[in-house]
């Protein structure tokens, strides 16, 4: 019996720390479809960039924490222009950014498989600790993981609440055309969203980097989940994004001690249902 | 109205083409051509939700996979000749339009597009993991049965039948789509296309109409994954892949959207573009990405959309 506790506790110490992670993914993708109307397919591409690049230049940094400071720079720098001069004809027509940011995943998955290889690679564990934690080895970085994630959750929440950026983000969100009539430069807001939504995403990718396998592949099975979350939680609204990914993370996680990852991935998708048919704009969405 | 006679004109002109050229093609190109008339009717029905209701749907691999799937599967287990087969395919994909049709349709833009992404995704992922049924990645394979019954001397092992067979189903597929489109149900169709909110004003119940165009997609995409399997003789769990939903967007956004036949370009200019470039070039979805890309940015009316546009003057 203490032995299936602490199981079930593991997994969704597990779970809460995968939450953090796609935490980060989806606070970007509802943050870019709040301030800017762009459902972004790419977003996982992005994360998995943000980890194939860190995987990349590892032998030049030979440091991993100097690569979480470079790679989400490097992926901020190329996702400005994307915004610019791709994306930003269609902002507000969810439909067709949904396509155009196809077009753009093929387009990255395409150039890292060229570039990269298809075989998958693994980061060596930056921290090889592992701490005792209910009864169960766990490896110190996981932890660290959690740490850091709540350190950058906290960041943008002082970003998006503390300093005139965010309160201009916020207007943005609310009502885009009085924002611009208030003489707001939106478009400058918009890119900066972009950027910071892509920069978010290419953290988890390094992030996630030690504990999983990557290959040009590895953001679909992420931004299904991440979807899902923003879903559940409501489109553009922060708060409910966060609630999402965490709970959502928690239940897959311990689910998975009964089930097959496919099995408890459908199982998240018949929660979402019920919970689309109850609230059709998701948990947390105020109109 | 010059417009839609030059579009019957225009779908005449195209099914008489693939009736003569059923028995001049060589095989190889012959195949090919299979492959765009089963594809037409994927994107025929894919233009009723998208082109003629504005539900831009990334689910419609479900329905093309399942109806790949009721077709072989019906064969393989239940020794269902191909038109039972075909049958049994449309059957199973108008059950599913209707269960993901009646959760979808009524939400909102940017939820509708998300969510049957969302749910094709666990489709293909469930469709790799339900090996017992599936196969998985490796699929099932049939040896190719009689049309019905034990009429052996007409199955679809030879390939003219095959041909054939298909040309029939786009045929009946476009006459019903352009009949239903010329009646009142069309006219409503257009209503919602150009505002649903004054469509609801005017009384119409928006979203039984727009569940009706969501079936009839659904359905289409499983008649053509049918007889996709069918031609191929097996199905694999690739049919749920995202790429299949994504691919009829872009056959409608190319040949024109709302135009139903103008498709038929973007299908058929698609699977030449595919068959001799991922021939020479690996990265072949490389290409594809740009090409969205810029059609997005060129023509959101196609091909055909501009020709009427430069026509009506």
């Amino acid at each position: 019996m203490g032995e299936l506790i602490s199981t079930v506790l593991f997994l969704f110490v597990n779970g809460m720390i995968w939450g953090l992670i796609i935490a980060l993914i989806s606070l970007g993708l509802s943050l870019i479809f709040g301030v800017m109307g762009i459902v972004n397919m790419a977003h996982g591409d992005i994360y998995m960039v943000g980890a194939v690049i860190s995987i990349s230049l590892f032998p030049f940094l030979g440091n991993f924490w100097l690569a979480l400071l470079v790679v989400p720079l490097i992926v901020g720098f190329f996702a400005a222009p994307v915004e610019r001069f791709i994306l930003r004809p269609y902002e507000g027509h969810p439909s067709v950014t949904m396509i155009a940011t196809t077009g753009i995943s093929f387009i990255i998955q395409q150039i890292v498989l060229a570039t990269y290889g298809g075989i998958p690679k693994k980061m060596l564990n930056p921290w090889p600790v592992s701490f005792n934690l209910f009864g169960v080895e766990y490896e110190g970085y996981r932890l660290l993981i959690a740490v850091i994630s709540i350190g950058i959750l906290i960041g943008l929440w002082l970003i998006l609440y503390k300093t005139s950026y965010g309160i201009l983000v916020r207007a943005s969100i609310q009502d885009r055309n009085m924002a611009s009539a208030m003489g707001i430069d939106v478009n400058r807001v918009l890119m900066m969203t972009f950027v910071l939504g892509c920069i978010l995403a290419a953290i988890a990718g390094v992030l996630a980097a030690p504990i999983t396998q990557v290959f040009y592949l590895m953001g679909n099975d992420v931004v299904l989940l991440a979807f899902i979350v923003v879903i559940v939680g409501g489109l553009g609204s922060l708060e409910g994004t966060l609630f999402a990914a965490l709970s959502l993370s928690c239940v897959e996680g311990v689910l998975s001690a009964v089930m097959s990852p496919t099995q408890s991935r459908a199982t998240i998708l018949v929660i979402m249902i019920v919970i689309l048919m109850i609230r059709p704009r998701g948990l947390f969405a105020e109109k | 109205m010059e417009n839609k006679r030059l579009l019957s004109w225009f779908a005449t002109l195209s099914l008489a083409i693939f009736a003569v050229l059923g028995f001049t093609l060589p095989s190889g190109a012959r195949s090919l051509a299979i492959q765009i008339m089963v594809f037409s009717i994927f994107a025929m029905g894919y233009d009723i939700s998208l082109g003629f209701t504005n539900q831009c749907s990334l689910g419609h691999s479900i329905f093309f996979g399942v109806g790949a799937y009721g077709a072989i599967l019906s064969i393989a287990k239940m020794k269902t000749g191909a038109i039972g087969a075909v049958g049994s395919g449309l059957g199973a994909g108008f059950v599913v339009a209707l269960i993901l049709g009646l959760i979808c349709v009524r939400l909102s833009e940017a939820y509708f597009v998300i969510v049957t992404a969302i749910i094709s995704a666990v489709f293909h992922l469930l469709a790799m993991d339900m090996t017992w049924l599936t196969g998985g990645d490796d699929g099932i394979t049939v040896i190719p049965p009689a049309l019905f019954g034990k009429f052996t001397q007409l199955s679809l092992s030879n390939p003219l039948v095959n041909y054939y067979f298909v040309l029939l189903f786009l045929t009946v597929t476009y006459l019903i789509l352009v009949r239903m489109l010329r009646a009142p149900l069309g006219k409503v169709f257009a209503a919602i296309r150009g505002n649903d909110t004054r469509a609801l004003f005017l009384g119409y119940n928006v979203f039984r109409y727009k569940l009706i165009a969501f079936i009839i997609s659904g359905v289409c995409g499983a008649l053509s994954g049918a007889l996709y399997a069918l031609t191929l003789r097996y199905a694999s769990a690739d049919f749920f892949s995202f790429y299949w939903s994504i691919v009829p967007i872009v056959w409608c956004l190319i040949g024109g959207l709302g135009t139903l036949v103008g498709c038929f370009i973007g299908v058929a200019l698609m699977s030449i573009f595919q068959y001799y470039v991922s021939a020479w070039f690996t990265h072949y979805l490389l290409l594809f990405g740009v090409l969205i890309l810029v059609i997005l940015r060129v023509s959101i009316k196609g091909v055909l959309g501009y020709v009427l546009k430069r026509g009506s003057g």
